[in-house]
């Protein structure tokens, strides 16, 4: 079976061609399975947006291939135009993309573009409405009349209503209150549960990858520093500190009581799990 | 694609021209472009563009960039070379069919406008190439202060300029995003007729305008928060100084002046 995105020796630059250049990324090469949910961290600037405007030919690499579905997506124009809709690409505050006069034409746009019947378009954006928790009587409103959090999750209906095979977000937590956060997070693995897409999701908060990603890349200064499970790679917590990263305090905690003799794992990634372990502990101590 | 704007960018170097008072620079730069005009004849055309390439050269900035600079006029250059071509007409005549007729007067005065409109945008562009946006504000405020005699805000208008241009990147950029989301959900914005591309601006250009107002809202709320009042009593950081460089350069458009009015007085009027 083909890879969803396959990336092969991609090297591209800034301002090419003028004294600013400067290499974005550097001979990277990366293949992300289909139904994989990958999380790609990385220190601001580290070259992580850089990377997945990629995916769906937003940026052209100044060497190297982009294959979508095993298919070079540069090869001609309809291959470019057709890994638009396959890689379904949610920037950051895509709540900035908002244009049309109602939250339901601007959910349709996306659809509209891949000349879908209205019927069909139609069905989507009440589908992708309701998987948003959008409420229908929203749909009319003018989507400058949301609250900052609905029109975040409006956009995101807009990438969700093309169905791609590949989505992509870029920080789609940022911004946002804690628990917003983990809505928005939750949202995002209902919506992968349900139709099994693959997805990204390109972050610098480790416990939100951490929560839901099955693998872990590591990008720093345009490169590859780290790939492996989200264990693997949170294990080497010191190299990741000097890429400017941070794991998550509840697992220096845990690794640290683990380090001190203490009965609990050290790979624990989130609060509630980490509350369980310890009541456990405590639990046992007790009897 | 947006990016490749290049008239007006600073192009980062330390030559002279760099170094230059932008006082200097502007009104050098201004009574140049004044004297562009005064030329009426080839011999002192070619001084000025003399002058031009000395600039340039002098300006270390690569040709490459200097061309740039030049595209966005190439139709306006084409159009009035043609239009002059087969307009002034008189002298011997190269060419002719039916009532279209090539003349030595038509083709001296396309040669000679072009020349010229390459000159002054060369010399413009060098300006904006060896000037950072916020010197070159800065030297206007500077060189239309004696204005506040008729009540003019002359630091009002500065700042605003100033604003303006610190904008023309953080819209670019802002574009450039706007423009990729809309992408990203299969927006086409290459094919089509005119009409059509026309109205593919229209995802893009709102949620600009909208975010432009934001900005404007917000840099407004910051600049009252730090006690902006205008300029009453404003002090700078860096002082501006008249150097020998400066000098010199006064005295060497005076003798391009000089030169030029001599070589109109001597040799055959083009224009």
């Amino acid at each position: 079976m083909s890879n969803a995105i396959e990336v092969k020796n991609l090297t591209y630059y800034y301002s090419e061609g003028t004294p600013n250049q400067v290499a974005a990324i550097k001979n990277v090469n990366l293949a992300i399975e289909k139904g994989t949910m990958v999380g790609i961290i990385g220190h601001t600037g580290s070259g992580k947006s850089t990377l997945i405007s990629h995916f769906n030919g937003l940026l052209k690499p100044a060497e190297g291939n982009v294959f979508v579905d095993g298919e070079d997506i540069w090869q001609s124009k309809e291959t470019l135009r057709g890994s638009r809709f396959k890689v379904g690409l949610c920037f950051q505050y895509p709540e900035y993309q908002l244009f049309e006069e109602t939250v339901f034409a601007d959910i349709s746009f996306g659809p509209k573009n891949m000349k879908l019947s209205p019927e069909e378009v139609r069905e989507r954006v009440l589908e992708a409405a309701e998987f948003t928790g959008l409420r229908k009587e929203m749909l009319d409103k003018s989507p400058f009349d949301l609250s900052g959090g609905e029109k975040r999750r409006a956009a995101i209906a807009g990438v969700m209503a093309m169905k791609p095979q590949t989505l992509v977000f870029d920080e789609p937590a940022a911004g946002l209150d804690p628990s917003g956060r983990k809505e928005l997070i939750k949202l995002i693995q209902n919506y992968r549960e349900k139709t099994g897409c693959t997805v990204v999701i390109v972050s610098h908060s480790m416990e939100d990858i951490a929560r839901v990603a099955e693998r872990v890349i590591v990008v720093n200064d345009g490169e590859i520093a780290a790939d492996g499970t989200v264990d693997e790679v949170y294990s080497h917590s010191d190299e990741l500190r000097k890429m400017g990263l941070n794991v998550p305090e509840i697992t220096q905690i845990f690794s640290k009581l683990h380090d001190m003799g203490y009965d609990v794992p050290g790979n624990v990634y989130s609060v509630e799990k980490g509350a369980e372990i310890i009541l456990n502990l405590i639990g046992r101590g007790c009897r | 694609m947006v990016r490749d704007i290049t008239f007006g960018q600073y192009y980062p170097g330390k030559s002279v021209l760099h170094r230059m008072d932008p006082r200097m620079k502007l009104a050098a730069t201004f009574g140049m472009i004044i004297v562009i005009f005064i030329c009426k004849s080839f011999p002192a055309l070619g001084l000025m563009t003399l002058f031009t390439l000395v600039a340039a050269l002098l300006s270390t900035v690569p040709l490459k960039m200097i061309l740039k600079s030049i595209k966005p006029v190439l139709i306006i250059l084409i159009f009035t070379a043609v239009l002059n071509v087969f307009y002034s007409k008189g002298g011997q005549t190269y060419f002719s069919w039916w009532k279209i007729e090539v003349t030595e007067k038509g083709v001296n005065t396309a040669v000679f406008t072009v020349i010229r409109i390459i000159a002054l945008v060369v010399l413009s562009s060098l300006l904006t190439y060896t000037t950072t946006p916020t010197m070159l504000t800065d030297a206007l405020e500077r060189l239309l202060s004696p204005l506040k005699v008729f009540h003019i805000k002359v630091h009002t208008l500065a700042m605003m300029m100033t604003l303006a241009l610190r904008f023309i990147p953080t819209l670019i950029e802002e574009i450039d995003r706007i423009m990729n989301a809309q992408k990203a959900r299969g927006a086409d914005l290459e094919t089509g007729g005119i009409l059509q591309r026309a109205k593919a601006l229209i995802p893009i250009f709102i949620p600009l305008m909208v975010s432009s107002f934001r900005r404007a809202y917000e840099l407004a709320l910051a600049m009252t928060c730090r006690c902006y009042t205008g300029g009453e009593g404003r002090t700078r950081m860096k002082q501006m100084k008249l150097a020998g460089r400066d000098i010199a350069c006064l005295v060497i458009c005076l003798i391009v002046l000089a030169g030029v009015i001599t070589l109109n007085i001597f040799f055959k009027k083009v224009i």
